[in-house]
């Protein structure tokens, strides 16, 4: 029987690919599968697209995309299900998306991003939608020679290169790539096309690895997850971290929406006439109220300090209670979006530089840091401080007790480094 | 599936953002990073941007009424239905007697073309749009006293401003992504002063939080500059240099009393003093300012009296300081450059120069209109007035105040026709409904809020029949008798170009970059401009006005002891009609509210959560109290966005003389428990 | 399609019952014949009730598990979506995913007097236990059942309620917190009644449910007279969406109501963070 050329030939799980040749077998890729790989635009953004053909754009394999290509896999908006109504009842159209694909190019943290989710979605009762199309993908992990401003998925134990979990992994080696092969739909790729590629040698084993280390060493960012997770797990954080944190969120999901991990879904229907609709799910976020808020209107999670709390809590320990490992691969994404820094790389830090415990400011001071603020006026301090002497109250309750200033303001005012008893009253009740 | 770039529908921050699009359908969203603004990330409200154009309901043929009743029609009917009857008042009551309201949600194009539709076809310059309700006494006291009514500075600059202060601004809520610089300038050690009756988002960040009550605004400007004046904080040699009627401004200070500022405002001199030594002392410092400015009797007054602030201090002129109006809607800035305005043409062109007339004229081939025309308030508050209108995406049912008095004005015309994408409270009582496209459906430039004018593009197909407004307008022309020969958007944009010195260098090619063009931009090799007034005022000099203050036109009496003052919450926009038809926004923001103080509510016995009766002179509202900390005593908030608690049915259309913009922050009413 | 977890099966509603103004006990039955013979659940579980182009919701089966074929949703009209249910009539078809959750431990409870606590519409979940455990009498010990309504007619299940005390060493006991003129029974919060059941916490089980301010007060009254934490079960109420572990809306700490939940017992429930 005759063979495909070269079909077959892969003598070892280690090869190299010329750079020259990179396009040709992208080609080649194209006629069997869509191909995902990242392009950098005329407008200068470089983002996951689909390359009908690779002679017309420019594969970009310098800057990482936007946003992590989990949208191939869970679209922001997505049709689960049509429905219909008519005189024999419901009828159901189910979508099916079973194209075969292959993403190329896609860096460590973001391969890891797509393992996370394959343990959520197959977890328990399959998730179809996210199965059908992850079945079909054939993933191309680059290793990253250059970390990224805001890269830290070396602290995070995903990368810069990965040891397990890709179909193919190349490394750049200036001329060529060194081709590690993964999973076996990886080799039967690699296979189909064998020609393109020789079988790595020593020295490009040795490269390899020069590589590898070379690229560890760049780091700018280097965290301690276990030391933050042992925060949260003993509560070592000062609820202060939280209520400031809280304060500086303004809420637009972004941190949850760029993350290669985050998975939360909202469902809902959409009517499209009278007897037909559809049974969407959107990309959701756990900072939302509407998250986690039950139909009567009582919700678990009401202040954006436990929302957020919530977040990293899940991101790091839960996660890593529950898989072992904990849901950041660290391309900071969000650490590039988040202008508030309640991103993952400046909490870990807080969390790990903060000492056991602050001192609370002087109750002198919250009359003067007030006053500056323009909260109070002198005559209100002075009068506070008449009435402190007769009921010995603390100057906050004080001054809150009069109805010249309320617990926010004060918590404003000192960057809700206080808390003062007796005031903690919940509007809300 | 692929990208396309487009701009943001909602507001005039102008955020670059990729569609996905597969099978001609969106399915998902990403902030450009290379963008100025967007910067890699969106407001909750840009990530959401998406659902509502697949809606069920948006309006998938046109309507037109018959016995009352709305029934299905087609493209034709419909069309030659509007250019009849349009004409037919046109020709029984001259051009005057028709109104049109363009749309700041629409591109520049479809402005344009509205406007010359208006113009040129029905010989009327009753032309406005929302602007009217924002800010119209922006366009006007700064154009009064620089020359120019936009925004004189680039946002990005805001990351660099020593000081900022906010006044009017719910900035974190209404501009998100503005709002980032100013916490990137805060975290550069930038100090932040916040001038706001209610206590916001912002001011928790602020060095001085100043509350100042209800249209009060003259009073503390005022009193700001004269302690300036009298510290000596004054830049001597800008003034000298780049003004005019300082003089005069000086002994208008000079006799103004500061013993009324805090007996007036409620804020103390000494707390103002702070504030007036902390801005007039830096070197750069950038005013921002919004509605809670502009939307008042004095909202001409207020503003200019802010164009007097930065000039006695020397703060424009220069990159990194000036005077950042920050207009709402995606598009009211570009509305407002097309000419969507009662007294100009494109690129603020006025209408009563017989040369501008004369050269529209010529251009467009017939006569023109020379009369300014009249505001949309007017258009919609004077019963009788005008007999036709229409309304192109604007939903002025919910968004004017005094919503009896809209229906009313409404319900008597002669005919109403309305092309939006949703069957809007406006588009309820219109005769002709006319389908349009949403904004991933068609082409076009939008230009936000720093004169950034960018590409909207179409990423998708219209959705059932809707057509993009200015195909419809160019029908609608076509039906008039004026034929309108336009292949695209950028066959517009270069007739705009021609005849609009400030989009003089605006052509498509040049728009295909991630951060557009700001004009001014006066020829093809112009690159646009980041900040206005550069060496010189637009006018030439800037000028000064003597300006006394007016107290609003209703405060709270015996019978409606409350002040209640309006705006927007972070999640939905405006009246609502796309972002409550986006799952996460409206799960987020479901229902209307009225904010209140607890101890107000305490007196009244009101528990948060509960419903209760707001009544004003002018109507009746029922909504869910909410007691929120930060309120002023006997002050209320209320967001205008919910149909079944419209905040407009009670607020009060007293305008301001000048910009005749209606005083949307503040009336009286009285609050009463539901039980 | 089969193996689609979010595909709804399609039931017809055979009956609605109307309880009290606000709650409505629907009978269903699944068209699909081959579903309906697999169709098998436990006390304590729940479905996921599609209102087509209104969405879903999460609803416990209040009907015995011993008869899968006459499935009860009690549902109370509490947001837009169980409205809409509200507005169904007989022969109107609704979409169910299910049975979800983890039910309650009936296992465990064989041998041993039962203590059932429910408030309000708390009853449903604890019908279909209590239900199971009558049909299967003999296995159990002796069994209490206390109920709290806010007053005589917002009282559901009223027929069973006068029903259960005729069976074997069963006692019921009724309260409301407003009285109506015509009531003549007890008065004030199912707390009060302990002296009434004489109840010993030896060899007994109690199943709690209803809202979290009666739950917490319940608990503290168990504990009191010497309940063990894990003889004290509950169920906890969060949003859910998918009902299936994946959406992320009704965790609690690191599990998920919709899969680890929502039956846990006192001394699971203490170790949830239940604000994270």
């Amino acid at each position: 029987m005759r063979r495909a050329p070269g079909k077959g030939d892969l003598m070892t799980d280690k090869l190299i690919l010329y750079k020259e040749h990179l396009n040709s077998f992208l080609r080649k890729i194209t006629k069997g599968f869509e191909l995902i790989a990242p392009v950098r635009n005329t407008y200068g953004d470089t983002l996951f697209e689909v390359i009908p053909s690779v002679d017309d754009v420019g594969i970009d394999l310098t800057n990482r995309p936007i946003l992590s290509p989990k949208r191939f896999f869970m679209p922001q908006v997505e049709t689960l299900f049509a429905y219909r109504y008519d005189k024999s009842g419901y009828t159901f159209k189910d979508t099916a998306d079973n194209t075969p694909r292959v993403i190329f190019g896609l860096r460590s943290c973001d391969t890891r991003g797509i393992l996370f989710y394959d343990l959520i979605f197959q977890e328990g009762l399959k998730d179809k939608y996210y199965l059908d199309r992850r079945r079909d993908t054939i993933l191309i992990n680059l290793g990253c020679n250059q970390p990224g401003e805001n890269c830290f998925c070396k602290s995070a134990q995903s990368g810069p290169f990965l040891t397990y979990g890709y179909d193919i992994q190349l490394t750049d080696l200036g001329d060529r790539f060194f081709v590690e092969i993964g999973r076996p739909r990886g080799r039967e790729l690699l296979a189909g096309w064998s020609y393109f590629f020789r079988p790595a040698t020593q020295a490009d084993i040795d490269a390899q690895y020069e590589a590898v280390l070379e690229s560890e060493g760049r780091f700018r960012h280097r965290l301690d997850f276990d030391a933050a997770i042992e925060k949260l797990i003993n509560q070592k954080v000062d609820p202060a971290i939280w209520e400031e944190l809280g304060r500086r969120c303004q809420n637009c999901g972004g941190c949850a929406y760029v993350c290669p991990t985050c998975y939360c879904f909202n469902m809902f229907d959409s009517p499209c006439s009278e007897k037909e609709g559809e049974r969407l799910r959107t990309w959701d976020a756990c900072t939302f109220a509407g998250f986690s808020r039950l139909a009567g209107g009582y919700n678990p999670r009401q202040d954006k300090a436990q929302r957020i709390k919530r977040r990293f809590y899940h991101k790091l320990f839960y996660d890593k209670q529950k898989y072992n490992i904990p849901s950041c691969v660290g391309c900071g994404r969000c650490a590039d979006i988040c202008f508030g820094r309640i991103d993952m790389l400046s909490f870990i830090r807080l969390i790990c530089e903060q000492k056991e415990k602050s001192p609370a400011p002087a109750h002198r001071r919250l009359g003067e840091l007030l006053l500056e603020a323009g909260i109070i006026s002198q005559k209100d301090l002075d009068s506070a401080i008449e009435k402190q002497a007769a009921t010995g109250k603390p100057l906050g309750v004080q001054l809150v007790e009069m109805g010249v200033v309320d617990k926010e303001a004060i918590a404003g005012a000192l960057g809700c480094q206080l808390k003062i008893p007796g005031t903690a009253k919940n509007v809300e009740d | 599936m692929h990208s396309v770039l487009t701009t943001c529908p909602f507001c005039a921050c102008g955020c670059g953002l990729y569609l996905h699009v597969e099978n001609e359908r969106i399915v998902g969203v990403t902030p450009s990073k290379k963008h100025p603004i967007s910067r890699g990330n969106l407001c909750v409200k840009g990530w959401n941007s998406i659902e509502h154009v697949r809606h069920a309901e948006r309006l998938r043929e046109p309507l037109i009424r018959k016995n009352g009743k709305l029934f299905r029609t087609g493209w034709d009917q419909a069309l030659k239905r509007v250019s009849l009857e349009l004409l037919k008042i046109k020709k029984k009551y001259g051009g005057e007697s028709i109104g049109i309201l363009s749309s700041a949600k629409c591109t520049n194009e479809e402005n344009y073309l509205l406007m010359k539709l208006g113009r040129a076809v029905l010989k009327t310059n009753n032309i406005d749009h929302c602007a009217r309700l924002c800010h119209s006494p922006s366009v006007l006291g700064l154009t009064n006293a620089f020359g120019s009514g936009a925004m004189t500075n680039s946002i990005s600059e805001l990351a660099g401003a020593e000081v900022i202060l906010v006044t009017g601004s719910n900035t974190t809520e209404q501009h998100p992504q503005i709002a980032r610089f100013i916490f990137e300038a805060l975290d550069k050690g930038a100090k932040l002063i916040v001038i706001d009756p209610r206590r916001i988002e912002l001011s928790r960040f602020a060095h001085i939080h100043l509350r100042p009550r209800l249209g009060t605004d003259v009073i503390w400007l005022n009193g700001m500059m004269k302690i300036i004046l009298d510290e000596g904080l004054l830049d001597d040699s800008f003034i000298k240099m780049r003004t005019e009627n300082f003089p005069e401004f000086r002994k208008f200070l000079s006799r103004f009393d500061l013993g009324q500022v805090e007996a007036i405002s409620g804020i103390s001199l000494e707390d103002l003093g702070r504030a007036a030594k902390i801005y007039a002392g830096a070197k750069r410092a950038i005013i921002i300012y919004s509605m809670g400015i502009t939307q008042h009797v004095s909202g001409t007054d207020n503003v200019e009296s802010i164009a007097n602030l930065a000039m006695m201090t020397g703060h424009v002129e220069q990159e990194i300081t000036g005077v950042f109006p920050l207009r709402g809607q995606n598009n009211v800035q570009g509305a407002c450059d097309m000419g969507a305005l009662p007294g100009m043409l494109s690129g603020y062109q006025r209408v009563d120069d017989p040369a501008v007339l004369d050269k529209f004229s010529r251009a467009w081939n017939t006569g023109l209109p020379a009369a300014p025309g009249l505001s949309s308030v007017d258009m919609l508050h004077e019963t009788g007035r005008i007999k036709g209108m229409f309304i192109m995406g604007e939903n002025s049912m919910l968004s004017h105040p005094d919503m009896k008095n809209v229906r009313a004005s409404m319900e008597h015309l002669d005919f109403l026709a309305v092309a939006d994408i949703f069957l809007t409270e406006t588009a309820e009582v219109a005769d002709v409904i006319l389908p349009a496209a949403a904004f991933a459906e068609k082409d076009g430039t939008v230009t936000s809020t720093e004169r950034r004018i960018q590409r909207m593009r179409k990423a998708i197909p219209p959705v059932h029949l809707s057509k993009p407004d200015w195909q419809i307008i160019i029908e609608l022309a076509r039906r008039m008798g004026y034929p309108m020969d336009y292949e695209s958007p950028a066959e517009v944009m270069e007739e705009i170009a021609l005849l609009t010195p400030i989009y003089g260098g605006v052509y498509y090619d040049r728009l295909e970059t991630i951060q557009g063009l700001q004009w001014p931009c006066p020829d093809r090799n112009h690159p646009g401009t980041t900040y206005l007034h550069k060496k010189s005022f637009a006018r030439g000099k800037g000028l000064f006005s003597c300006i006394a203050y007016r107290p609003p036109d209703e405060t709270p009496d015996k019978k409606y002891p409350f002040a209640l003052t309006t705006g927007r919450v972070y999640e939905h926009w405006h009246t609502g009609t796309m972002t409550r038809r986006i799952s996460i926004l409206k799960r987020e923001c479901p229902e209307g509210f009225i904010e209140i103080s607890p101890a107000d509510a305490r007196a009244l016995g009101i528990i948060n959560g509960e419903p209760v009766k707001v009544i004003s002179p002018r109507g009746e509202v029922t909504t869910r109290a909410r007691l929120v900390e930060g309120l002023p005593g006997k002050t209320l908030f209320m967001p205008f966005h919910f149909r079944e608690a419209p905040a407009n049915a009670l607020t009060n259309h007293a305008v301001d003389p000048q910009a005749r913009i209606p005083e949307l922050k503040i009336c009286a009413v009285r609050l009463e428990k539901v039980t | 399609m089969n193996n689609n977890v979010y595909l709804p099966q399609i039931a017809v509603i055979k009956d609605i019952k109307e309880e009290t103004g606000d709650i409505k006990t629907f009978t269903l039955a699944f068209k699909d014949r081959k579903f309906k013979n697999s169709f098998s659940f436990r006390p304590g579980q729940f479905m996921m009730v599609s209102v087509f182009q209104a969405g879903e919701v999460p609803i416990s089966i209040s009907s015995s598990p011993s008869q899968p074929e006459n499935l009860q949703l009690s549902i109370k009209k509490a947001g837009a979506l169980t409205g809409k249910i509200h507005g169904h009539k007989v022969g109107d078809e609704i979409g169910l995913r299910g049975p979800y959750g983890r039910s309650f431990p009936v296992e465990r409870l064989i041998g041993k007097n039962l203590l059932f606590v429910a408030g309000g519409i708390g009853l449903a979940p604890l019908r279909s236990l209590i239900n199971y455990v009558l049909n299967n009498r003999t296995e159990f010990g002796q069994i209490t059942i206390l109920h709290g309504a806010r007053t005589p007619s917002d009282i559901p299940f009223k027929h069973e309620l006068s029903r259960w005390p005729k069976e074997r060493d069963v006692k019921v006991l009724v309260t409301v917190d407003r009285p109506d003129t015509g009531w003549k029974g007890n008065i004030g919060p199912a707390t009060a009644l302990w002296d009434k059941t004489g109840i010993s916490s030896r060899d007994t089980i109690a199943v709690i449910c209803g809202p979290p301010v009666m739950i917490s007060f319940v608990v503290m009254d168990l504990l009191k007279m010497g309940f063990s934490e894990d003889d004290i079960i509950s169920t906890l109420e969060r949003h859910m969406k998918c009902g299936v572990g994946k959406c992320g809306h009704c965790s609690i700490g690191h599990q998920l109501t919709c899969v680890d939940g929502p039956v846990f017992t006192y001394r699971e429930m203490k170790e949830l963070p239940t604000d994270l």
